[in-house]
């Protein structure tokens, strides 16, 4: 039950590092923290096989998304 | 199952997100905020036990953030 609270907690704190950054740049790796400590608690909250396939389906899913805004954001190959 | 102290967080990046959201002028920065807000939304689908719900939504919600990717993506000169 304690690694639940760890991982709820990291989510908070990266989520509010999110707010107080001024900066986009610096935003996206914190963003990377809470998407991986959700997936920690969708992994731990529900002891059911089909849960390991939810938390992989939202891994994948956030990282590709917070990959995605952030190539976006930088704009590409430089001509 | 969901605690107290699990839900009070899951709501606090519910919360966050929401303001974040609406405070915000940049759209990458509104962009971020709504990742963040789906982000909480997941430990309470799951909570419930709908696993498939939430496995579709998890590859869902990256596709629409892509498509407003389009929308504001940057003018490269």
């Amino acid at each position: 039950m304690i690694a639940l609270y760890v991982c709820a907690g990291i989510a908070v704190y990266a989520a509010i590092r999110i707010i107080a950054e001024r900066n986009t740049m610096r935003k996206l790796p914190f963003l990377n923290v809470v998407s991986f400590a959700v997936t920690g608690i969708i992994a731990l909250l529900l002891p059911h096989p089909l849960t390991i396939l939810a938390a992989a389906a939202y891994f994948v899913g956030s990282t590709l998304e917070s990959n995605a805004i952030a190539s976006t954001w930088s704009g590409g190959i430089k001509k | 199952m969901m605690d107290e102290y699990v839900l009070i967080a899951c709501s606090a990046l519910v919360l966050i997100g929401m303001t974040s959201a609406i405070l915000h002028r940049d759209p990458f920065d509104k962009l971020i905020s709504l990742s963040i807000l789906i982000a909480g939304i997941f430990p309470f689908i799951i909570d419930r036990g709908y696993l498939d719900v939430a496995a579709a939504t998890a590859l869902i919600a990256p596709l629409s953030t892509i498509f407003i990717l389009y929308v504001c993506r940057r003018q490269i000169a």
